[in-house]
């Protein structure tokens, strides 16, 4: 894949969401439904990587882009990660002085609600993939509870979560 | 207001900040977003609390992850253009290359099986967090039962649902459902506050 087109692709993900994983749903689109780079068990790995270690969610990026094409393609995923960040700087001057506007924070928030149906789109899939028996799907309601009610850091919930794994194949 | 320290640090300093919290810090964007205002408006003031809370609120709204561009604005608050590409990178980079790292190994373990057990519990755990982070993301706009609240849910249910509908359902690609959702929210008339 040519180093420019991934980094378009993704920068087109990343400059229409606006959080870590906001761009899944265009990620998978591009990656997985159209041009089939990628399976949605790699997809869930990259996200897996991306927030297995500290830094931003967004950087399952980075991860993406190395799966598609190597270390040149991870450094095209980090460029694409942080251009649209940029942006702010203008922003600050421009919406700084309209964000009280009825019709901006309307825009703002049908882009949000849209973003929520399309992660729900895309995380059903990457939910079916990672459920694999009554482990897994015990695992998937207890971190959405663990994150959702308590405080708890996300770190905690990722090394338990290994270990649960790691328990259930040596009992099995 | 918070009072700012009146001379900026040097861009190799606030470097050093961004790149220790940045990637040492686990749990995402609003943890490291809190150990950066406890070290930049706290005890080091290099920023005041009011423009802290400014970039905050306008990483919200910048394309991309709001983590980067909120780093992107307060460097640029305190050191200038080369503030925000110097905080940007430094909290970045590292951890990109953490990550990489990470995939590589994930890859190598693939014919391990108890390497293999303990991804195969993790990638649950992330699945769980993917619908934490919707919550996360949906809550502030869910309104009560009030009629002002009960209009606010109906265009949560008309908006959120017809993007995940037109995607899982009619196949259309992302871009056309955000431009649709966001127009759709330019014209909705909503007394409510974002």
């Amino acid at each position: 894949m040519k180093l420019l087109v991934l980094y378009l692709l993704l920068l087109k993900a990343s400059l229409t969401s606006f959080s870590g994983l906001g761009s899944l749903p265009m990620v998978r689109n591009d990656f997985v439904v159209e041009r089939h780079l990628l399976t949605d068990h790699q997809l869930n790995m990259a996200v897996v990587a991306g927030r297995t270690g500290p830094g931003p969610y967004g950087l399952y990026l980075v991860c993406v882009a190395y799966l598609a094409a190597g270390v040149p393609g991870a450094f095209m995923g980090f460029l694409a990660l942080i251009t649209p960040a940029f942006l702010v700087i203008p922003l600050m001057r421009w919406i700084g002085a309209r964000a009280d506007i009825p019709r901006v924070q309307g825009a703002i928030r049908g882009l949000l609600l849209a973003s929520v149906g399309l992660l729900v789109s895309s995380s059903l899939p990457l939910t079916l993939d990672a459920y694999t028996g009554v482990l897994s799907a015990l695992l998937i309601v207890a971190s959405f509870a663990l994150l959702t009610f308590t405080r708890i850091d996300s770190a905690w919930l990722i090394l338990g979560a290994a270990g649960a794994g790691l328990a259930a194949s040596f009992l099995r | 207001m918070t009072p700012q320290s009146p001379t900026p640090p040097s861009v190799k300093k606030l470097t050093e900040i961004f790149f220790r919290i940045g990637n040492t810090t686990f749990g995402g964007g609003y943890v490291i977003i809190g150990m950066l205002g406890r070290e930049l408006v706290d005890a080091r003031r290099w920023i005041s609390a009011e423009k802290f809370d400014l970039a905050f609120a306008l990483a919200r709204v910048t394309p991309g992850t709001n983590l980067i561009a909120f780093c992107a604005a307060v460097g640029a608050l305190i050191c200038g253009i080369a503030g925000a590409i110097a905080a940007v990178v430094a909290l970045t980079l590292p951890s990109s290359v953490l990550a990489v790292l990470i995939m590589k190994g994930f890859e190598s373990w693939q014919g391990n099986r108890i390497a293999m057990a303990a991804i195969g519990g993790t990638v649950a755990a992330v699945a769980g967090m993917m619908w934490a982070t919707i919550w996360v993301i949906l809550r502030p706009h869910v309104g009560g039962v009030t009629w002002n609240g009960m209009k606010r849910n109906l265009q949560v249910v008309l908006i959120a649902g017809g993007a995940f509908v037109a995607s899982w359902i009619f196949d259309f690609t992302p871009l056309p459902i955000i431009l649709v959702g966001t127009l759709a929210g330019f014209l909705w008339k909503d007394e409510g506050r974002l």
